[in-house]
């Protein structure tokens, strides 16, 4: 009999919760625990391998490095969770630091104007990624190679072959230097960890956020669930875009009073290694903008580390790839693990 | 009366035959890759001749100009068939790190046969077998640990690439040895026609030739190219059919770090000096070679892409970029060359994305 009441209806689990009575995966995941272990370690010995580590004066520029790549890295993460993936951000990086860097310093317009014409001109560039990924329906990867291209042709050519010089020193507050900071935390990390919090309950609470996840673990099953597809593809990169309009301000505050051609290279794959360190899956539809940015910081620890130990600073791009495997096989493991269980 | 009636039908079906045919002719240009480059390569070199008869170029676009531009094409096509060979294995698979790998094999090919004095066939053949370890290290990754081929190779173009640099102090190697490899980078008469065609680069018959023989030997002739394009295609049904699929995906990556390493060889020769960032400088070897074999009509998603056509498009874009540099004056030649490949690889991922709707082609 007590069999039977427990299959009864009201007693059976209803389909919608996990045994547990989750709906959502926990709110910090395994692999950010073990990243907070990891830096948490990384800390401590490079505290004491190297006396000036632990400074304020080191982990204020660590911090104000991160932002940029925390910053982009919040719209990366959405998109590989909706299963995609932008090669193109370092073009975009060029083409908005350029367009901030020469309204400042050419046009002398004041710094909420540029910053504001740097988000605008980076949400334009992502809104062709995405209108081209959602409508052509080709893969992201190819599209964004292309258009990495093609952003890359455009900053060039704005920046006319010419170093930009004389950027006022207004930018500074969004720099990592004295002007930077707010109670000794540089402002830029601030406002990334704000964009980081508002992104975090957005993907967690929200119906909207959730359509991500659903349409990066199976997009015709989203399609037919009724989730608009294009539009949330088409959302994703303009938000990417808008970022890294942001982030680009920061980046410019980051350089010198002159930025140079060269502004914003590598960083796309600096921002994948970061989102996939912390444990957005690049096939789709998992991951959180925590990991991502821990995974920021535990990047720019290890640079910043290996010269501080007095090692060439190459050295630090081994680590970063070393560091890569380990975290995704640590994930791997888990989700072996996971599926013998 | 019957006649009346019978013309108007005719002429019907006489419109629906040759509508028919302008079907086939799109279905055909557009299913074809190699066709379609065939054609973009035909109307772009004749556009360039047509720009240099009116006087728009800067220096003569003419077949000897053409044969000189033939050097970029080595490394080029050699990547690019690289990346066919992965990228068609499937589950997304591709390779980040052959950039790397170029400067990393670069290197040790410059301390075997620059400084510590190896013959050169000993030095070369070591080269291949360096870069073959550094294949199998994403291979192992990837077809045996399950690690996704993009976040595998992105570690290891970031470890390659730095141990590169860091082996030899940032310094690059430029010995007698490694400066006598120029040779292998100039254009050399090919004998009996040396009147009739320009010089071609050497390189050409030492390295690329020889590669893109046994690339499509393998892929076109030999049981591996059979189960390649099996587990490309379905990997499910591959492992039913019998394949070892993780053996013929480890195989791919191999052979991808061998090619490299042969690459490796060609740019030493090309620099005259084996620099630590040969393959990894600028926006790298990597993207450009993916870019290749893409718009030469390797799908992305595996198990389509042939040989003729990286090949083909391969040509397209040196040929292109050549003409560009001409074009435009200074710097402004290589940013556009950033346009033109930008645009034609969007067009031609377009281009796919609508035939594979249109004519429903597996991809």
């Amino acid at each position: 009999m007590t069999t039977d009441i427990q299959n009864s209806p009201e007693h059976a689990p209803s389909p919608r919760t996990q045994p547990g009575g989750r709906v959502l995966p926990r709110a910090i995941s395994g692999q950010e625990l073990v990243l907070i272990g990891v830096l948490i370690v990384l800390w401590v010995l490079l505290g004491v391998f190297t006396p000036a580590f632990l400074q304020p004066q080191s982990i204020q520029p660590l911090l104000a490095n991160v932002a940029p790549i925390a910053m982009i890295g919040v719209g990366m993460t959405i998109i590989i969770i909706t299963a995609g993936i932008d090669i193109s951000v370092a073009g975009m990086v060029m083409v908005c630091a350029v367009v901030v860097a020469k309204l400042l310093a050419e046009a002398q317009m004041p710094l909420p104007v540029s910053i504001l014409a740097g988000i605008v001109v980076g949400g334009l560039l992502g809104l062709v990624n995405g209108l081209l990924i959602a409508i052509g329906r080709v893969h992201p990867i190819i599209i964004t190679f292309g258009t990495a291209n093609i952003f890359l042709f455009l900053g060039l050519r704005i920046f006319d072959s010419k170093v930009v010089n004389g950027i006022p020193s207004s930018i500074a507050v969004l720099g990592r230097g004295e002007g930077g900071r707010l109670l000794g935390v540089p402002i830029s990390f601030i406002i990334t960890m704000i964009i980081v919090a508002i992104a975090w309950w957005y993907l967690r609470y929200t119906a909207g956020g959730r359509h991500f996840y659903a349409l990066g673990s199976d997009s015709n099953a989203a399609a037919l669930a009724g989730i608009r597809v294009r539009r949330r593809t088409i959302l994703a990169y303009l938000v990417t875009g808008l970022l890294v309009g942001l982030a680009s301000c920061i980046v410019i505050a980051n350089g010198t009073q002159s930025l140079a051609p060269t502004v914003g290279r590598g960083i796309e794959l600096q921002v994948i290694a970061a989102v996939v360190i912390g444990g957005t899956s690049i096939l789709g539809g998992r991951g959180s903008v925590l990991g991502t940015v821990l995974g920021a910081i535990l990047v720019q620890t290890v640079s910043s580390g290996v010269i501080q130990l007095g090692w060439p600073s190459q050295l630090a791009n081994l680590f970063v790839g070393v560091a890569i495997i380990i975290a995704v096989g640590a994930d791997l493991v888990q989700q072996r693990l996971r599926r013998k269980a | 009366m019957s006649q009346a009636t019978h013309t108007p039908r005719q002429a019907e079906v006489k419109a629906e035959a040759s509508r028919d045919r302008m079907t086939g002719i799109l279905r055909a240009i557009l299913t074809q890759r190699v066709l379609l480059v065939f054609i973009l390569l035909v109307v772009v070199v004749g556009l360039m001749f047509i720009f240099d008869a009116v006087g728009l170029m800067r220096g003569n676009y003419n077949a000897a100009y053409m044969a000189g531009a033939l050097t970029n094409v080595v490394p080029l096509a050699m990547l690019a068939l690289a990346e066919l060979i992965v990228i068609v294995t499937g589950r997304g698979a591709i390779d980040l790190s052959v950039g790397s790998m170029v400067s990393l094999v670069g290197m040790t090919f410059g301390f075997t046969y620059g400084l510590w004095g190896f013959p050169l066939i000993a030095s070369v053949i070591l080269a291949v077998v360096v870069g073959a370890v550094l294949g199998a290290v994403n291979g192992v990754l990837v077809a045996y640990l399950g690690f996704p081929a993009l976040i595998a190779t992105l570690a290891t173009y970031y470890a390659y690439g730095s141990l590169a640099i860091v082996i030899n102090n940032q310094q690059p190697i430029n010995s007698p040895e490694i400066q006598g490899m120029y040779a292998t980078a100039q254009p050399v008469p090919i004998p009996g026609l040396s009147g009739i065609l320009p010089s071609i680069p050497l390189g050409i018959f030492l390295f690329l030739i020889p590669t893109v023989v046994i690339a499509w030997y393998l892929l076109n002739r030999s049981p591996y190219g059979r189960r390649l394009y099996a587990t490309g295609t379905n990997d499910v049904a591959a492992q039913w059919a019998g394949i070892d699929v993780p053996w013929v995906r480890m195989r791919a990556f191999v052979l991808s770090g061998m090619i490299s390493g042969l690459v490796a060889v060609v740019t030493v020769g090309q620099f005259a000096s084996a620099r630590p960032d040969a393959g990894t400088a600028g926006s790298g070897m990597a993207l450009p070679a993916i870019t290749i074999a893409v718009l030469g009509g390797v799908a992305i998603t595996g198990g389509i892409g042939r040989v003729s056509g990286v090949v083909l498009a391969t040509l397209l874009i040196v040929w292109l970029n050549a003409g560009i540099l001409l074009l435009f004056p200074g710097n402004a030649g290589t940013q556009y060359q950033l346009l033109a490949l930008g645009l034609v690889l969007v067009f031609a991922a377009l281009l796919n994305g609508y035939t594979n709707r249109r004519f429903r082609v597996l991809s």
